[in-house]
């Protein structure tokens, strides 16, 4: 009976914790694409007004901002600094296979982001600023996509997660 | 003395020259003899033409091995390729930070080397956009050579602690920048017949005081203030007005509006040191703008190099106002 119980518990457990993860992960896309918007927005500045060089401006964009995103930004100047062959779309392309599952990103997103490396540093200065606005607009309306995703699973997963456990365990018992 | 003036060329190329250049070029240069490296005064890469070093007078090929060759047909040929590679070096991915640079053809990487860069102009309303295609490249290694300007110093100073103003003038790569860069040192440190005295140097394309983060990477003297990549004109009113130097400093008089700074400066007591294109006094007259500032003496010296028998050889040391030759090596 004991042995039920237990193996009951750990279903239920496991299942919870299956949709709380999943809806973590819904609830931080839209917040991952707000800080990618934000440091966007900060490397326009540091490229068209500041005119700091794309490896220096990929480490100051990202003030304020900690975590994957930053060290997505981080990554992508520290890979250029080491290997000036590499170009920014060979350096975005390779942080993003690193840190694939800690950025809580989906394809869209992450196409956005492989385009952004493509026309990265060959521009002049205003139009480099006109790309990057127009990434960022892209990506403003990715956000506001995932947030109305967000809205409408997280609390589905969550309540998913534990029921579909106690859906198991009653069928069990 | 050689040795120690190979391994300190030898430094520099390592750490200003060969993060420029994509690996392979790196290998194949670095292949040749460090007495011959030390030499080196200009790298010129050209799409389907030979790698080519020019050592003062003369420019060598190189094999794909390193190796100095004689013939074309032996020679390691640059590709579109590694010039691309070299600029997005150069520019460390960042061709938006060089925009006004490109305009003029030229970039100026970290040490105050200058590269020089020939392709296909985009033009918008009549002016130089931008440039695109680029097929050539100039590397133009700059030296720093501490004493270059000892000789020429004393001719510089007049009475009442004061610096004459004073054109340099050669044809270019006979080491006016070297001679320009030694004297604003000497000015600006002073010695026992004229003491230190501020200096402000515009140094529009940064390789006067090879500037990194705007603070100088080569030794100027303790009075000296620095703008770095401003326009010349602009830059002396600003120094003039905001630093009050006794001597400004500038490279490569040419356009209307440097003629113009040079007179608002000497007319508000400030001398001048500056550098200009031409084979000797002659010549710098005869070009437009320039020519008006030998017309109406507004130099006091005129110093002439020339590239023979060595880069930086003193030709004539002229006193404008009397018309007299101070010094000749003629």
């Amino acid at each position: 009976m004991w042995l039920k119980i237990i193996g009951g518990v750990l279903v239920i457990v496991v299942s919870s914790s299956i949709g709380l993860q999943l809806a973590a992960r819904c609830s931080g896309r839209p917040k991952h694409i707000r800080q990618l918007v934000s440091c966007l927005g900060s490397l326009k500045s540091y490229i068209t007004y500041a005119c700091l060089p794309l490896d220096e401006a990929l480490l100051q964009c990202t003030h304020g901002i900690e975590g994957p995103v930053a060290d997505f930004f981080h990554h992508t100047a520290a890979l250029l600094q080491e290997n000036g062959v590499l170009s920014p779309g060979q350096a975005i392309h390779t942080v993003l296979e690193d840190l694939q599952g800690r950025l809580l990103l989906q394809k869209e997103e992450l196409e956005v982001l492989e385009v952004l490396g493509a026309n990265l540093g060959v521009m002049n200065r205003h139009e480099q600023g006109q790309y990057l606005s127009m990434i960022i607009e892209q990506l403003e309306k990715l956000e506001t996509e995932a947030g109305r995703i967000r809205d409408l699973n997280t609390k589905m997963y969550r309540y998913l997660g534990v029921c579909s456990g106690l859906a198991v365990v009653i069928l069990l018992l | 003395m050689n040795n120690s003036r190979n391994n300190k060329h030898q430094n520099m190329l390592e750490k200003f020259i060969y993060p420029a250049l994509p690996p392979h070029l790196v290998a194949i240069i670095s292949g040749i003899p460090s007495d011959q490296l030390a030499y080196i005064t200009e790298i010129r890469l050209r799409v389907n033409q030979p790698l080519l070093l020019v050592l003062g007078n003369v420019d060598i090929m190189l094999s794909s091995t390193g190796k100095i060759v004689t013939e074309g047909t032996r020679a390691y040929i640059c590709s579109k390729e590694d010039i691309n590679k070299a600029l997005q070096l150069m520019s460390r991915n960042s061709m938006y930070a060089f925009e006004q640079e490109l305009k003029m053809g030229f970039i100026t990487i970290h040490g105050g080397h200058r590269v020089g860069l020939a392709g296909q102009a985009i033009i918008d309303d009549g002016e130089i956009k931008a440039l695109k295609n680029i097929s050539s490249l100039n590397i133009r290694i700059a030296r720093e050579i501490q004493g270059c300007g000892d000789s020429v110093f004393p001719y510089l100073i007049a009475s009442g602690n004061r610096i004459v103003s004073t054109l340099l003038i050669s044809a270019p790569c006979c080491g006016k920048t070297t001679l320009l860069r030694d004297l604003i040192r000497k000015i600006s440190t002073g010695n026992k017949e004229c003491r230190g005295l501020q200096v402000g140097v515009v140094d529009e394309r940064s390789e006067i005081a090879a500037c990194k983060h705007g603070i100088p990477t080569v030794d100027l003297g303790r009075r000296t203030d620095v703008l770095d990549a401003c326009p010349k004109a602009r830059g002396m009113l600003m120094l003039i007005r905001s630093m009050s130097p006794a001597v400004i400093a500038t490279d490569e008089l040419g356009r209307a509006e440097d003629v113009y700074a040079v007179r608002e400066a000497l007319h508000a007591g400030v001398s001048v040191l500056a550098t200009v294109h031409g084979r000797d006094v002659q010549e710098v007259l005869q070009r437009p703008y320039v020519g008006e500032l030998i017309q109406s003496k507004y130099f006091d010296r005129y110093v002439v190099l020339s590239d023979k028998p060595r880069i930086g050889t003193i030709e004539q040391i002229i006193d404008s106002k009397q018309s007299k030759v101070l010094w000749s090596a003629l």
